[in-house]
Formats: C-alpha cells, sequence, structure tokens
C-alpha cells in the first residue's frame, strides 16, 4: 500500500510499504479515505521527538472498514467509522473511567497509545490507504448515516473537535463564562467553536497570524493580534481589568514570540495574567518531558519558568493533557449529524496522498491560508 | 499493617526502573549542560548504573528466559541480550572512570542513547507480547521484587565498603 513515511527530520515521502493487516482477532482493518496532518505531526516532522524514521504518520483517521479479526462482535465490514486518535484497550483501569488516552495496556510503560506518534506504541499511523485499529469495537466510532456528505466534518472528531472541547472541559467553562484562547490554529480554533457551544458570554482568542485570527473572528470571537506583544494588556482592557473567567493553552511548548523565537513559558505565564482570580485553565498544548534540542536550558529538561507564584496568589487551578477523545466524540457526532455545528470550515486545503510531502512543508513553514489539510488517500 | 506488591505485574516492575532511569538521563545531562559539580555527577552516574545493572540482571535470570518460551520466541529475547551486552560495556567504561573523567558525559549520553533505543524496543514489542502470551507475570512480580531488593542491598553494601 501507498503511505505517507517519516524519513528525518523535514523529510517524509509517500512509499510502497506492506499492506496493513488484521494481527490479533480484536482488530479491524480500515480503508483510509480521509487521513488529516495535525499540528502535532510537526513536532515530529521537524525531529523534535523520539520518531524512528520509517514509520508510518497520521493520527486523524476516518475510513470503510474492510475487515473485522474473529473477536470482533459490534464493527461490521462496511461501516464508516472514524477513529480517535488515542488506542484504548477499554478494559484497565483508565479506561474504564472514560480515560482511553492514559490507556494502561496498549503501550506498556508510557501512559497512553497513539498511531503514528512518537512515544505512544509501535502502532502505524493512517495517512495511508490502509489502517489496522486494535480492539476496534472499542475504539470505532460507528458514523451517522450523512458520513459520506459530511465526511471533512466527521474526521474532526479523531483529534481537534474533542481535543479543543477537552481544553474547555479541563477549563471548566460554563454559560455565561467569557474565556482566553491562546493559540489560533485548528485546536484553538476548536477550543473557541467548542466554548460558543457551552455558552461562552465573551470568547477572546490570542495569536501572531492574522490569516488564523480572521477564522477566529468567523466564529464570533475577539481576535486578540499578540504581534506587538500587547496582547496581555488587550485582555485585561476587555474583561475590566479582571481576567477572563477561563483559560485555554492550545499552543504548547513551540509557542513563539513576536519575533518567532521559541519561548516555552510565554503562553502558560500569560495564562496566569489573563485569567482571573479563582479561575482556572485548560492545557492542551503539548509539553514534553524532555526537548534535547530546545534552545532554552530548562525547556531541554522539560521545564519551563512558571509563574507559579502569581498562580498561587491568584488562587487558580489548571487541568493539563491530551484529550480522552471517547468520552465525547459520540456526543459530538450528534452536533454534527443534526448540523448544529460544521468543523469542516477549517479545512483549507483537500489533498490527494501522493501531496502529502508538499502539504508538510507548507503546513511546517506556516504559510498563509495553510490551516487544515485533509488527505484523501485512494483519490 | 498489611503489606502489598504495589506493581500490577512484571512488566510494571521492569518499567518503573526505564522510568526513574530516564528522569536521572534528563538530570545528569541538565548536570553537565549546567557545569554541575564533578562529585554531584559521578554519584548520579554510578546510581544510573546501579539501578540498569540490577534491572538487567533481574531480566536476564528470571523474566526473558520465561518470555522466550511462553512466546516460542528466541529472537525477540535475543536482541534484547544484545543489548544488554552493549549495554554493560557502556557501564563498565563508565563505572571505570574518575570521578573527574573528561570523557564521562559523553560516556553517559552514549549509554542513555542505547537505553532509550532499548526501552523503546521492550516497550513496542517485548512487552506488549508478554502481556499477550500465557505468562504469569503477575505471579512473577514477588520474585522479580525479592531479587531486586537482594541485589540492590548488595549493590548498596558495595558502595558503603567503597567509600569506606
Amino acid at each position: 500500500m501507498k503511505a505517507l513515511v517519516y524519513n528525518g527530520p523535514r523529510d517524509v515521502s509517500v512509499n510502497d510499504v506492506p499492506d496493513a493487516k488484521i494481527e490479533r482477532a480484536t482488530d479491524v482493518l480500515v480503508k483510509i479515505s480521509s487521513a488529516n496532518i495535525c499540528g502535532s505531526d510537526l513536532h515530529m516532522y521537524e525531529g523534535r521527538t523520539g520518531m524512528q524514521p520509517g514509520r508510518i504518520l497520521g493520527h486523524e483517521n476516518l475510513g470503510s472498514v474492510i475487515e473485522v479479526g474473529s473477536a470482533v462482535d459490534r464493527i461490521k465490514v462496511g461501516d464508516r467509522v472514524c477513529l480517535p486518535f488515542n488506542i484504548g484497550c477499554g478494559f484497565c483501569a483508565n479506561c474504564e473511567k472514560g480515560l482511553s488516552g492514559y490507556c494502561l495496556t496498549v503501550n506498556p510503560g508510557a501512559a497512553g497509545g497513539a498511531y503514528g506518534f512518537a512515544g505512544m506504541g509501535p502502532y502505524s499511523g493512517g495517512q495511508a490507504e490502509y489502517l489496522r485499529v486494535p480492539y476496534g469495537d472499542f475504539n470505532c466510532l460507528l458514523l451517522p448515516r450523512d458520513s459520506v456528505e459530511k465526511e471533512n466534518d466527521y474526521v474532526m472528531l479523531s483529534d481537534i473537535f474533542p481535543t479543543g472541547y477537552h481544553a474547555t472541559e479541563l477549563a471548566g467553562v460554563q454559560p455565561g463564562d467569557s474565556v482566553v484562547i491562546y493559540g489560533a490554529g485548528p485546536v484553538g480554533l476548536m477550543a473557541a467553536c467548542s466554548a460558543n457551544l457551552k455558552g461562552a458570554s465573551q470568547v477572546m482568542v490570542v495569536d501572531t497570524h492574522k490569516d488564523r485570527l480572521q477564522l477566529a473572528e468567523k466564529l464570533g470571537a475577539i481576535a486578540i493580534d499578540n504581534t506587538d506583544g500587547e496582547g496581555v494588556d488587550r485582555i485585561m482592557e476587555l474583561t475590566g481589568g479582571q481576567g477572563a473567567d477561563r483559560g485555554c493553552e492550545c499552543v504548547g511548548y513551540q509557542c513563539c514570540n513576536m519575533h518567532r523565537e521559541e519561548v516555552p513559558n510565554l503562553t502558560m505565564n500569560n495564562l496566569v495574567q489573563t485569567v482571573k482570580a479563582t479561575g482556572r485553565i485548560g492545557v492542551v498544548g503539548v509539553f514534553l518531558p524532555e526537548d534535547p534540542l530546545a534552545e532554552d536550558k530548562l525547556a531541554k529538561k522539560g521545564q519551563i519558568a512558571f509563574d507559579f507564584g502569581l498562580f498561587w496568589f491568584k488562587g487558580q487551578s489548571m487541568g493539563t493533557g491530551q484529550a480522552n477523545v471517547k468520552a465525547y466524540n459520540r456526543q459530538l457526532s450528534r452536533l454534527i449529524e443534526l448540523d448544529k455545528v460544521k468543523p469542516s470550515w477549517i479545512v483549507s486545503h483537500e489533498l490527494p496522498l501522493s501531496d502529502a510531502p508538499k502539504a508538510y512543508a507548507n503546513f511546517d513553514a506556516r504559510k498563509p491560508s495553510w490551516t487544515k489539510v485533509v488527505l484523501k488517500p485512494g483519490t | 499493617m498489611k503489606e502489598r506488591i504495589p506493581y500490577d505485574d512484571a512488566v510494571d516492575l521492569l518499567d518503573a526502573d526505564h522510568k526513574a532511569v530516564k528522569k536521572m538521563f534528563i538530570d545528569y545531562a541538565a548536570l553537565s549542560l549546567e557545569g554541575g559539580l564533578a562529585d554531584e555527577k559521578r554519584q548520579l552516574a554510578q546510581r544510573i548504573c546501579q539501578v540498569l545493572t540490577v534491572h538487567a540482571q533481574i531480566e536476564e535470570e528470571i523474566f526473558y528466559p520465561r518470555v522466550a518460551q511462553a512466546l516460542g520466541d528466541e529472537d525477540l529475547v535475543g536482541a534484547a541480550l544484545a543489548d544488554h551486552k552493549r549495554t554493560k560495556a557502556a557501564i563498565a567504561k563508565i563505572e571505570a572512570m574518575k570521578a573527574n573523567d573528561p570523557g564521562q558525559d559523553a560516556a553517559m549520553s552514549e549509554l542513555g542513547i542505547l537505553v532509550d533505543q532499548h526501552v523503546q524496543e521492550e516497550r513496542e514489542q517485548l512487552f506488549l507480547k508478554a502481556r499477550r502470551s500465557t505468562l504469569d507475570l503477575r505471579g512473577m512480580t514477588p520474585e522479580l521484587l525479592q531479587r531486586q531488593n537482594q541485589l540492590k542491598g548488595k549493590s548498596r553494601a558495595a558502595m558503603v565498603k567503597e567509600t569506606a
């Protein structure tokens, strides 16, 4: 089959590789029709992780089931399914509690498995013609009947929509709250969309990319351009000097200042400043236990200089970590089915798999208008 | 109070060592980058070497032979043993060094890379397959723990003797 293979830093190619196949009786085999490129794929693309050359990338996948293992009961050949980026077993202590992003069995040692992701188990990614889905009964989200015409909406259920929603859950967003969101990338925009769904009264989105801020405005959010470094002042003005009720971090450890230099503690400390006393912060941007290639000494060992004094003084609280997609994807799929939300508005490019290397290069360079790429293997 | 074994199974116990040494390797790299004291670095290097040595020994004595038998796959364990051989050579080199040996940082970084690769292989292949086999990984845990404690005691005693 054809698949997008990681060869090394900023080097990916579409290669012929052995077909994905059923390996265990609980597996399901999916013919992929949509596979997104995610911002977190770029951490690997840039060589900032322990990703091994030769592995297939892609953790935002949707397709049709073409084969099921002998121990699969629920999922049938022909079903159209969206796969959460996290792989869970369904029976460990964390999966039992809905924390499938921290599954204890699919990736022994580290908590959590994922497709085509560094440090998250041996599972191949879905930027390919076929994908092996472990524990298919548990991991497949069976899609509503309108899944063909709304494919670009439903594929967002694999990661960015639930992840954006998770940011608002971690931050505890409730009706009437004001919410400040750092990052107008796809996840930040989905967090803004989720805050709207939850009835937030005021949603502010901070970034330095004008094309992305325009998308935030389309959602009815207040776009705050931090290019001049005055974002904090603007938020304080908008919230009467109090700060927002809730804050979401949707950038992660490679966040940059106005000069495009990485400042890993920038968004976290700005959140402490711009969220009100007793407010809550949800962090879904990726931070890692070590980053040997970082310029910053602390960042190399996975640390940031965090304004803990102010955080404590303001009595704030924080929730962190990757989204447990399965905790949300079924409910969110109903909102798509009933036309209450249309996450496909974020798609900027729909490309065949063969164009994936070009797409990675453009997305990595943050070329204007390259917001979200959906690859279409088989076209 | 009644004592309980806190590890779910053998994989859980063995991987706790992986997590512990990973943290120590990150700390060592930070110390070497920030020009930390030679004594402090030496102590950390020795501690890493000790944990790895005990870890390798209980794997080789107890875990690996039973995994090889249960999986009927000598190759997988053979590859792990080859990793251990390389790791042991790197450890021996470090242990033979003096506290202020200028080569220690490079040797530790080399050992860290070897260990990272081995851990990833083990997590993605051997541990997963062992867990899915019929092997009694829970039953093996007390035995591993007992042998680990015994060997830890020995290495502590050796260290006390060395520093006395």
